[in-house]
């Protein structure tokens, strides 16, 4: 009888947890899905008097990505959102994890301090930082350049904090044995640091993909000419309110934005989750 | 001149001085071992055999060829830790070669060398294994064969077997003494625990303080501490000191009294000088004898049966607690028994702890 209870109880627990992780689920994948429905259908079917919630035409949603890859730049913005994202994170990586080696595993003069203000970078918002970062880019003459795109975002505060702290945790024998072993200081943190490292760098790089695929604020700043356009920005642009662009137009440059994220996210979808766990709330 | 000598060397932390003034030769092929409580200085001065750790003063060189300057990697040491420090995303073989690699050896020679040690150490099965996947006794034979394979001068042993259980330390400590026979190379090891300094040692040097206490044979450390601490470290279960007056001496021995409160005894140490004094009267566990007669009286407060022989736990009249090594069922709990110095075994020392030998030395 007893254990009838208890299972009966445990059956509503469960029903009404998933009944709240559908319900959060839909709330999450309703956006999605209406912009699918938009697109895969012909213009204002879905948004008129009688709605529909399912996709009805396929070859109109094909029409409409091709009218807009024909008619915008937005495979090159594709070419250079991919690109912005793959050197900052390939710069992070490095800037980051270089610095972290020696902050977290050597002395040296200055140590505390300097790592101070890296803390303090991290306190310091974004806002603040920009027209002075913009000032700097704009006298290096890296307006309009790749380069004044990636370069600013290299040093990320957050990046060494993080890899600083994972680091710490290796034992100091490790480095110890390895000098022990003649490897030179470069050797230890390619052969020994950098391996040891793999989940925090995996979690970093996820991050910063996913912080650069969403950055509006500095490619819309830095790089005012067609060339440079990112994905965000070619969006902004379909999205302004001078635009002539119909709502099924609109949605669809804004699905081809959220594809490569999505895909992005199904593939490193546990990497992702373990990356928040591991960095906090910070994400 | 010795293989290894470490001269005059002291160590020191801003204000606070780890080692002072440490001498000490090494000869070709020794299995030495530093043994001592923690905080003695001993790990501090083996990671300045290796390098890890700079040295405050005084030098150490090994054949001849002073090693203050000399990168970690290039004094021909190679160190096993006690947290065996394998790299824990590299297999066995990785681990192995590593030093080898490092050093762009070929790799048919990298191999080879690695088999060899693999074989030494009984690790030819588990090359391709990581660290995650082997047992503790493994790790630590990985840890060895990195050594190995560098075919170094010196091996340095941090307490490399602290983390193991009993058993297997036991078994550790004999291919230890194995390996040591089989390459003969000159072995540096640090242990707090004074049962694996005496079973491995050749040379037991004992430390305490940032001081070499003495250094030697480890039974003679055993049988002719240089002082009280010596002798209460080495040894298990520990030296027995006992309160007592030098009441008078003579040419051929000395006389205590107030031994235990009221008891006398004669011990043959000649030519004790300095007149009467309070002193401490060191015996082994085994050195006493519980019978119908003897010196002093004691209150058995213990009895730690271990089958071959017991551990009786007993306080004398002055409220001193001793240790008497006898056979088994020698004495009941609780009951009062009378004690037996065996003269001739028994050591005195002053109060501040350094051994009375007198001049005409131990008899």
């Amino acid at each position: 009888m007893s254990t009838m209870r208890k299972l009966r109880r445990f059956t509503v627990w469960t029903a009404l947890k998933w009944v709240f992780a559908i319900a959060i689920a839909l709330v999450a994948v309703f956006p999605i899905w209406w912009m699918l429905n938009v697109v895969f259908a012909q213009a204002g079917e879905p948004v008129s008097l009688n709605p529909r919630l399912w996709p009805t035409s396929f070859s109109a949603g094909i029409d409409k990505i091709s009218t807009i890859f024909a008619q915008t730049g937005y495979l090159r913005a594709y070419g250079v959102s991919i690109l912005y994202a793959l050197l900052t994170i390939a710069g992070v990586l490095l800037v980051g994890s270089l610095a972290a080696f020696e902050f977290s595993l050597f002395e040296f003069p200055g140590r505390k301090i300097l790592f101070g203000v890296v803390l303090l970078a991290l306190m310091v918002p974004t806002a603040v930082t920009i027209i002075p970062t913009y000032v700097l880019v704009s006298r290096l003459g890296w307006l309009n350049t790749m380069e004044g795109l990636v370069v600013p975002g290299l040093a990320s505060a957050f990046g060494l904090f993080m890899l600083v702290q994972f680091m710490r945790a290796i034992p100091k024998d490790m480095i110890e044995a390895a000098r022990l072993d003649g490897a030179g200081h470069f050797q230890i943190y390619w052969h020994v640091v950098l391996p040891l490292c793999r989940n925090a760098l995996v979690t970093l790089a996820i991050l910063t993909f996913i912080q650069t695929w969403g950055n509006y604020m500095w490619p819309l700043i830095v790089g005012t000419k067609e060339e440079l356009y990112t994905v965000g920005q070619v969006v902004g642009l379909f999205n302004s309110p001078l635009s002539h662009h119909t709502v099924d137009t609109v949605m669809t440059a804004n699905l081809l934005a959220a594809v490569p994220p999505l895909i992005f996210f199904l593939i490193f979808q546990r990497q992702i989750v373990q990356g928040i766990a591991m960095s906090g709330s910070k994400g | 001149m010795a293989f290894l000598d470490i001269s005059a060397v002291s160590k020191s932390f801003g204000s606070v001085s780890i080692l002072r003034d440490v001498d000490l030769s090494i000869e070709q092929g020794e299995f030495v071992v530093f043994v001592g409580p923690s905080g003695c200085g001993k790990s501090t001065l083996l990671r300045m055999i290796s390098g890890l750790e700079e040295i405050s003063a005084g030098t150490i060189s090994i054949e001849g060829e002073v090693m203050n300057e000399v990168e970690p990697a290039d004094r021909g040491a190679a160190m096993v830790f006690q947290s065996y420090a394998l790299y824990p995303h590299m297999t066995t073989f990785q681990n192995v070669s590593f030093g080898l690699r490092m050093a762009h050896k070929a790799r048919d020679f990298i191999a080879a060398r690695v088999n060899e040690a693999a074989t030494i150490l009984q690790l030819e099965k588990l090359l391709e294994r990581k660290p995650g996947q082997l047992s503790g006794g493994q790790k630590q034979r990985v840890a060895i064969g990195r050594a190995i394979v560098r075919e170094p001068r010196v091996f340095l042993f941090d307490e490399p077997l602290s983390n193991l259980d009993a058993e297997l330390r036991v078994q550790m400590r004999a291919e230890l003494t194995e390996l040591h026979k089989r390459l003969g190379t000159t072995m540096i090891y640090v242990t707090h625990d004074q049962i694996e300094a005496m079973t491995l040692a050749d040379k037991m040097v004992v430390m305490a303080g940032g001081l070499i206490q003495q250094a030697g044979p480890p039974l003679t450390l055993y049988d002719d501490p240089d002082n009280q601490f010596v002798a209460g470290f080495v040894g298990s279960p520990k030296m027995n000191f006992l309160p007592a007056q030098l009441a008078s001496a003579d040419a051929g021995s000395v006389r205590l009294t107030s031994l235990g409160q009221s008891a006398e005894i004669s011990l043959p140490i000649g030519g004790v000088g300095g007149g009467a004094r309070a002193v401490t009267l060191g015996v082994r566990p085994e050195h006493l004898t519980i019978g119908a007669d003897g010196e002093l009286d004691g209150r058995v407060t213990l009895v730690e049966e271990l089958g071959a022989e017991s551990f009786v736990h007993l306080t004398v009249s002055d409220g001193t607690a001793v240790i008497v090594r006898a056979r088994r069922d020698a004495a009941r709990t609780g009951s009062t028994v009378r004690l037996r110095i065996d003269p001739s075994r028994a050591l005195l020392f002053e109060r501040d702890g350094l051994r009375v030998r007198g001049s005409a030395g131990r008899q």
